[in-house]
């Protein structure tokens, strides 16, 4: 691996400083369990690296009715996945955490890191869009606070500038009768990168879909809202007719590339089955107000 | 996953075992070196270091097929920290066949050290070593290479047409003669059948991802011998051709293989690194340790033999088969290796299985491309034959309205049957492994699900099996030694040649010691892995270690037991016909309360000098056959195409299980393996530029742990060889061969596709499903 300076600051101020300081060679670690990779690999050579972690106060997660689900940037995949209100309230938070990587990576991984690497398969952003979340910055100017479908611009890409350090995610209590899903799309059951992911977060009011936001990933440079699926079913009955064509629409929308992990028009298709597969279950879940998985079951080897 | 294990011993025991019974033998003990494992102190090549050591790495070439034009290392050896930088001009111009060097015929000398034509995406072409592995990084990107890139070829069937580029030279590529197999009259034989089947089917490259990554450690002493710490499953094999390479002679080359993270068969082959390290080191007199990334451990890796089998059967009236026809087109990548032996292997084992004597024509060939080099790995040549022989065998059973059990059971080959190795079968195997799995499973009385449920998931269960040779035969004229030295205080050396790879072989030899001598298992310990010290041996390999090898080590300890014997004898005054060995302890007949302890015999009491006594074993017996089924159901998602195995029955008829547990290990890793054969696992290869798609574990998929099915392993012990230590037979590679078909089968009973290419990922079974 090649070498690099390294610095553990005490304060977010101290952080954003060298981060102006170095001017684009520096990157900051948080559980490292990508930009480690990203060195190693020499897809990226910082010369200086920032470890963010001996800052206090960063690895909160706490819920409130009002201000809904606060994640600090240092909370881990783990301590989301373990967290009773997430598997309650943020139900393909849930799954989309508990099915990242391994235990080990999970156990070092945070939210945050998943959300500043940008990834289009990374598995915590489609729920988190679906939950319409909020992401607060601090930087040379200031705080900021953009809505986390505006945060990507393209594959590692955000609109995070030079110096700006991402705070908090910020995810709105979700009101009754809501379901929500995520379902990734791998061949293994651990250990996968999605070939396709598919978040749903819908409300109903009585037989009728008063909300519903589907996001993909994995289907385009960065996750994206299938808006026309959501049109076909806002403020209408819920009917399998409906759901067919919401998922069509969905994979009409969507614009993948074909990789190792699979072709274009296969992820075209997965993103319809998908679709319909979760916006099924969700309405289930919305149904009973409760969430759609099994947590009684720990994901362990009998 | 849970898994579970039974082992049911009939009576035969065909004088193989003792009377009284086994007390060692067919038992699970600890391994003998499983403390030093758990505890993390076993050391394995790369833990070696030594004062003032280098390191060393090699660059990969950036082309499929290229001539190295020129190579600038100046900017490379000016950085600071840099010792040595060695090209194709730096090292000798030997051809060499990178493995099995003494004992076998079926290998081509086409390989360099570092060669001035690149073969494959990843072909190295030189080599650094320098102070540390971060300088060395370094150094790699300043090595400026120019290259006159060559047209290249990755098709196997394009490879063989007249105009493509010529790889090594050959005709048409071919990496030698095609290996032909002609019984009876197969037209003849056509003409007899009431229907013909014929029908492609393909597998792919998957690569053994054993846990170490190829690593070595070279260090000369003043006198010019070379001593080198690797990761080999052939210690003998990289003394023999480092020997030839480098123009020293066998005793100035010492290999020693202290503990071993896994080969898979791939580590039969010598590596580049093994001779660059040992030229490296000799060149800046300082030891050099080299480690292959894992991504290294994929480019310059061996993995399994891509090959396209056409297969045509004909079935007569009666339901038994008339004849058989099959061309095997292997593709053997940028290099031989054991290209010809996979090949011979493959159409031998499709000869046999399924009983075919009179009417056989078979034709095998192995083709030169631009991939990685494709090699020796578990199931070698067997997994694939044998899938495209399953698969077809089950088409044939649907498609004449017969049960695919009732129709293998009437085919399969038994007791006097011709082996693949062409002596006659012994034992009912077969037919026994599938009728205990049947029974197990409740195959007749099973509920089908039904394809027309209206679930986008559909159950179904199928049925695979397999025959293996315990050792090379006839490939390899078989051999295995041992020496047996007990000492003053009683205690044993063994002394044997195997290499222990990860698999128990240490632990199944003293096992086999323990048992003859009639000591613990404490009292033995094992010496192995080191040229200088043991007897030859050609490694571990061929599901031989056992059956050859153990072989080695029962003679050993009969030799060393019969000399004890003599001793006793004098000093009991008793003839040895009398005397008896019972733990540790010789009794004459007529005074069974007295007896006289072995330490005592060795020890030197009583003013006579303490004795050394050294049993020797040589073991040269010609082949054996394990014998397997699998059943394994599978649930099969048909709107994403997903495959899940959800249980395996495994029988295995192995003859004697010399250590049970370990026995199961191998089966249960031979499923975990086999299932990533049919489903996950496949190292894909650009098909315009060469250049490896996968080669690290994020996108190489190999079955995890969540994604076993529940296992049950039946091992039976029918059939004891008397070739074999108290009548066992290999195990290692049969457990990889019949799970394939039987996953490929079972997806066939769930929706009425039949795959004949694996792995049968997502795509390609959905489309299959679409056409059908
Ligand atoms: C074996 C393995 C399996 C994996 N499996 C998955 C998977 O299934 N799904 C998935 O989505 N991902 C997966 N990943 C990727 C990775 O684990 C996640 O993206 C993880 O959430 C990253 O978090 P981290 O804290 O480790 O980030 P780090 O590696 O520390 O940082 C990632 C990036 O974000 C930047 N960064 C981190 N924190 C901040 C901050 N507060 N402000 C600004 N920039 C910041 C860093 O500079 C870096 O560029 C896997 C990784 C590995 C090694």
């Amino acid at each position: 691996m090649r070498p690099f300076d390294y610095f553990e600051p005490a304060t977010l101020p101290e952080a954003v400083s060298l981060l102006e300081r170095f001017d684009g060679r520096a990157s900051i670690l948080a559980g490292g369990t990508d930009l480690l990779v990203e060195i190693k690999e020499r897809i990226r050579l910082p010369d200086h690296v920032i470890n963010i972690k001996k800052v206090p106060g960063l690895d909160y997660l706490s819920y409130d009715p009002v201000d809904g689900l606060k994640i600090g940037s240092l909370a881990t995949l783990h301590e989301v996945e373990t967290s009773p209100v997430v598997i309650e309230k943020y139900a393909g938070l849930y799954q989309a955490a508990r099915e990242l990587g391994s235990i080990q990576v999970r156990n070092r991984a945070t939210v945050a890191g998943n959300i500043c690497r940008a990834s289009p398969s990374a598995d915590t952003l489609p729920p988190l869009i679906a939950d319409n979340a909020t992401i607060h910055t601090f930087g040379p100017d200031g705080e900021r606070s953009i809505p986390m479908e505006k945060f990507f611009t393209g594959p590692g890409k955000t609109v995070l500038l030079d110096g700006e350090i991402l705070t908090r995610i910020n995810v709105p209590s979700p009101p009754p009768n809501t379901g929500k899903v995520y379902l990734k799309l791998g061949r293994r059951a651990a250990m996968e990168l999605a070939t396709v992911g598919v978040a749903v977060t819908l409300t109903l009011d009585g037989n009728e879909c008063r909300s519903v936001r589907i996001v993909l990933g994995a289907v385009a440079p960065t996750p994206m809202r299938a808006t026309d699926a959501e049109d076909i079913l806002i403020g209408k009955a819920i009917s399998e007719n409906a759901i067919e064509e919401a998922s069509q629409a969905a994979k009409d929308q969507c614009r993948p590339i074909s990789d190792v992990r699979g072709s274009a028009d296969y992820r075209r298709e997965m993103v319809r089955v998908l679709t319909g597969r979760a916006l099924r279950m969700s309405i289930e879940a919305a149904n009973e107000g409760n969430s759609p998985f099994d947590i009684s079951t720990d994901q362990t080897v009998d | 996953m849970t898994t579970s294990i039974i082992l049911e011993t009939p009576s035969p025991t065909l004088g193989l075992i003792p009377e009284n019974g086994l007390s060692v033998v067919h038992t699970s003990p600890p391994r003998v070196d499983g403390l030093e494992k758990v505890t993390g102190s076993a050391l394995y090549a790369a833990d070696y270091s030594f004062p003032g050591m280098l390191y060393g790495k090699i660059l990969r070439s950036k082309h499929a097929h290229a001539r190295i034009v020129h190579i600038d290392k100046s900017k490379a050896l000016a950085l600071e920290g840099v010792k040595a930088v060695i090209t194709h001009a730096d090292a000798p111009k030997e051809l060499h066949a990178g493995s099995p060097a003494p004992r076998v015929g079926q290998m081509v000398a086409d390989q360099y050290v570092l060669a001035e034509k690149a073969r494959y995406f990843g072909d190295g072409i030189a080599a650094v070593a320098a102070v540390s592995e971060e300088i060395l990084e370094e150094a790699l990107h300043l090595i400026e290479v120019e290259y006159e890139p060559l047209p290249a070829v990755f098709d196997m069937v394009e490879a063989m047409k007249p105009d493509a580029p010529s790889i090594h030279g050959t005709e048409r590529n071919l990496v030698g003669p095609p290996f032909i197999i002609e019984r009876g009259d197969v037209e003849e034989g056509f003409a007899q059948a009431e229907t013909i089947f014929e029908g492609h089917y393909e597998t792919g490259r998957p690569v053994p991802c054993y846990m170490e990554p190829n690593a070595c450690v070279c260090r000369w002493d003043r006198g010019g011998k070379l001593t080198i710490w690797s990761s080999t499953q052939c210690a003998f094999m990289v003394r023999g051709i480092l020997s030839q390479v480098l123009g020293i002679p066998a005793h100035d080359v010492r290999v020693i293989v202290e503990h071993m993270g896994g080969g898979f068969g791939a580590k039969q082959d010598l590596y580049q690194h093994e001779f660059v390290c040992a030229i490296l080191a000799r060149e800046t007199r300082r030891p050099v340790k080299m480690e292959y990334s894992r991504k290294e451990s994929f480019l310059g890796g061996r993995s399994r033999h891509p090959i396209k089998i056409t297969l045509k059967q004909g079935l007569g009236k009666d339901g038994l088969l008339t004849a058989r026809e099959v061309r095997l087109v292997s593709n053997t990548g940028g290099y031989a290796s054991h290209g010809l032996g996979i090949t011979a292997v493959g159409c031998l084992d499709i000869a046999s299985l399924y009983r075919c004597e009179k009417n056989l024509k078979i034709e095998g060939i192995s083709v030169y491309t631009n991939n990685p080099i494709a090699g020796a790995y578990r199931g070698f040549g067997a997994v694939q034959a044998f899938f495209a022989l399953e698969t077809q065998i089950d088409e044939m059973a649907v498609a004449s309205g017969v049960d695919p059990l009732d129709f293998r059971l009437k085919n399969i080959v038994g007791d006097g049957d011709l082996s693949p190795s062409e002596h006659h079968i012994l034992g009912d195997g077969l037919a026994v492994c599938l009728r205990r799995g049947a029974e197990e499973m409740g195959w007749y009385e099973r509920k089908k699900m039904g394809r027309n449920n209206s679930s986008p998931l559909k159950r179904g269960w199928g049925v695979g099996t397999e025959m293996h040779s315990s050792g090379a035969y006839p490939d390899i004229e078989e051999q295995s030694n041992a020496i047996i030295r007990m000492n003053e205080d009683g205690t044993v050396n063994l002394i044997i040649g195997m290499a222990d790879l990860g698999t128990g072989t240490r632990t199944m030899a003293a096992q086999i010691a323990a048992e003859v001598l009639g000591i613990s298992l404490g009292e033995i310990r094992v010496i192995d892995g080191d040229t200088d010290v043991t007897p030859f041996d050609i490694g571990a390999y061929a599901s031989r270690t056992t059956y050859v090898g153990g072989g080695a080590v029962l003679k050993a300890a009969n030799h060393l037991k019969k000399q004890l014997l003599e001793l006793a004898s004098e000093r009991l005054e008793c003839p040895l016909e009398d005397l008896s060995l019972i733990e540790g302890r010789v009794f004459a007949k007529n005074a069974p309360n007295e007896g006289i302890a072995v330490r005592d015999l060795v020890s030197g009491e009583g003013g006579r000098p303490p004795r050394t006594l050294i049993g020797q074993g040589n073991n040269e017996p010609t082949v054996a056959y394990s014998f397997g089924a699998h059943f394994a159901e599978v649930e099969v998602d048909t709107e994403i195409g997903q495959i899940k195995v959800l249980q395996v029955i495994a029988v295995h008829e192995i003859g004697r299980a010399i250590n049970p547990v370990a026995v199961a290990g191998q089966i249960e890793g031979g499923i975990q393996q086999g299932i990533g054969h049919a489903l996950t696992e496949d190292f894909i290869i650009d098909k315009k530029t060469g250049r490896p798609l996968n080669p690290s574990f994020v996108d190489y998929k190999m079955p995890l742990a969540l994604d076993m099915p529940k296992i049950k392993t039946i091992i039976l012990e029918e059939f004891p060889d008397p070739s074999g230590p108290f009548g066992a037979k290999g195990i290692g590679e049969d457990p990889i061969i019949p799970i394939g078909p039987a996953i490929g089968n079972a997806v066939y009973e769930a929706t009425g596709v039949r795959m004949r290419e694996l792995p049968i990922t997502p795509e390609k079974f959905l489309k299959a499903f679409a056409e059908t």
